[in-house]
């Protein structure tokens, strides 16, 4: 008898005992889901059943598919570690459900979400394999138009972050350069002015080129302290004052004048430094050139604290006071104005008897309410 | 100073820098034996007048050279350098052999200062206390000049 007799036959007897009103053979023969039986007992587990659903899937007539093995349905491109899988449950006996590639009679494939499950009698032993097929490649080939699109994406965010990483590194060494630049032209400017006052005989100028180079100065002492930190947004107003009254008084070289600081630690807008500088630098120098005249002893304190959400800058001095002094050297107090207007801020003078008050009123951020 | 002078080598591009510089040099005591523009005069210069001390400038005509220029004049002339460079923080870690390093931009004050401190430590090899604001010294010459260890018990 040939296999395909033999599992015809096989198949016969199988729906014979499942008459035309068994509504779950019914049930199996119509559905949309491809199925197939094969028997267990024959040589080579050959397909005994197989429903229309099937029939459509493959492509094959039910004909070419009775008394063969299920491999006729695996192809070239069918992976063999699927296939080592799919022997290994059917030799165990055990369920097993997974993606495979199939070829259909046309040699087109599909990719087939396969579930195996053995049948067994009362006995225990396996007589049948039962088996459903679904057309899965749909699916499957969404996930690849994922993994593809998704990989394309990695691709893209790692050449933009590869443009992004350079764009950073070209803009830090512009900043370098430009820092650079800033302060060999700062540099530049006070010898410029240092140079002249060594040759210039009248003292009235000589004293103007004195307050340049001092305004200059201040600004260097922030340039030098701009870029110290990591962060280039904020200033450390604290640290430069203690470089900038240091420079300063070590450049009066009037050791009878005490200088006390009294420094909270304030952080402001790299861009308000250079104004805030400047004012401080003409208070101080103010003070170091008019509250002690003639050799005069006497202290000079620098403090800055917060205050209502204000920044409190006193600079004082035990000195001669505003009138005996004759200060408001004109041009250096108009510069105080001027920068305190640009930067919202408040100054006061007041009498401390003895000597003079400055205090400036920075608001933190924004104007003063 | 009690000795003789200190002979100083400026290395500079900037002329007007190295003028005013050369002027504020000799005001503390110093010698000022010549001016370099770029990295060939410098050494040039180094070998042929091994000065005290050599200020050097990181950028000069030829590039930034300054690096280099001090680590031959420290290794072929023993000539002992000072950096002046804006970059303070692009110098290598043993400050290729230079003594230490002065911010720019400086003050006249600072400048001066910190080259009497200098003269100091040249002509008694120890440091007379801690450097000056303004003046940062290379661990090796902390070292040399007695600043490593207990630095403020003095």
């Amino acid at each position: 008898m040939t296999d395909y007799l033999k599992s015809q036959r096989a198949g016969d007897q199988l729906a014979a005992e499942h008459g035309i009103d068994d509504p779950f053979a019914a049930a199996i023969r119509a559905t949309r889901m491809a199925m197939i039986v094969t028997d267990a007992t024959q040589a080579d587990n050959p397909i005994i059943f197989a429903n229309d659903a099937f029939l459509r899937l493959t492509g094959y007539a039910r004909s070419e598919v009775i008394g063969r093995n299920c491999r006729f349905l695996q192809g070239p491109d069918t992976s063999p570690a699927s296939i080592a899988e799919l022997r290994g449950a059917i030799a165990d006996g055990d369920d097993i459900a997974m993606d495979i590639l199939n070829y259909r009679k046309d040699g087109s494939s599909f990719w087939n979400a396969l579930y195996l499950s053995p049948v067994r009698n009362k006995q225990g032993q396996i007589i049948y394999f039962f088996g459903s097929q679904l057309d899965v490649s749909d699916k499957k080939q969404t996930e690849q138009h994922l993994r593809e699109t998704r990989s394309d994406l990695e691709l893209a965010v790692e050449a933009r972050t590869r443009e992004l990483t350079l764009a950073l590194e070209q803009k830090t060494a512009l900043l370098h350069e430009v820092d650079h630049r800033v302060k060999n032209n700062l540099q530049l400017i006070s010898s410029l002015l240092l140079l002249q006052n060594r040759r210039e005989k009248d003292p009235a100028l000589k004293h103007s080129l004195r307050g340049m180079l001092e305004r200059v100065n201040a600004i260097a002492t922030v340039h030098r302290r701009l870029f110290q930190s990591e962060d280039v947004e904020r200033f450390d107003v604290s640290a430069f004052v203690r470089d900038l009254v240091s420079d300063m008084t070590g450049s009066a070289n009037r050791e009878e004048i005490r200088v006390r600081l009294d420094l909270e630690r304030v952080d402001v807008a790299a861009s308000k430094a250079a104004p805030l500088a400047l004012v401080i630098s003409e208070l101080f120098s103010n003070a170091l050139r008019h509250a002690f005249p003639d050799g005069r002893a006497g202290e000079i304190s620098v403090s800055i604290t917060r205050q209502n959400g204000d920044f409190r800058i006193e600079i004082a001095d035990d000195g001669v006071g505003a009138v005996e002094g004759a200060r408001t050297s004109g041009f250096g107090l108009t510069i105080v104005q001027l920068l305190c207007q640009q930067l919202k801020a408040r100054s006061e003078t007041t009498d401390a008897g003895p000597g003079t008050r400055v205090v400036v009123h920075l608001p933190v951020n924004g104007a003063h309410h | 100073m009690a000795g003789r002078a200190l002979d100083v080598l400026i290395v500079e591009d900037e002329v007007l820098l190295a003028t005013e510089l050369e002027f504020l040099a000799q005001e503390v005591g110093y010698h000022s034996v010549g001016l370099a523009m770029s990295s060939d005069e410098a050494v040039d210069l180094a070998k042929s007048l091994h000065p005290d001390l050599a200020l050097v400038d990181v950028h000069l005509q030829d590039g930034p050279t300054g690096v280099e220029v001090v680590r031959r004049i420290h290794d072929d002339c023993g000539c002992v350098a000072l950096f002046m460079t804006a970059n303070v923080k692009r110098l290598p870690d043993d400050f290729a052999g230079a003594c230490g390093v002065i911010g720019k931009p400086y003050s006249e004050h600072g400048v001066k200062t910190a080259l009497a401190y200098l003269a100091v430590c040249l002509e008694e090899d120890r440091a007379p206390g801690l450097p000056p604001v303004g003046l940062e010294l290379a661990p090796a010459f902390a070292e040399r000049w007695g600043l490593t260890e207990t630095p403020l018990s003095a």
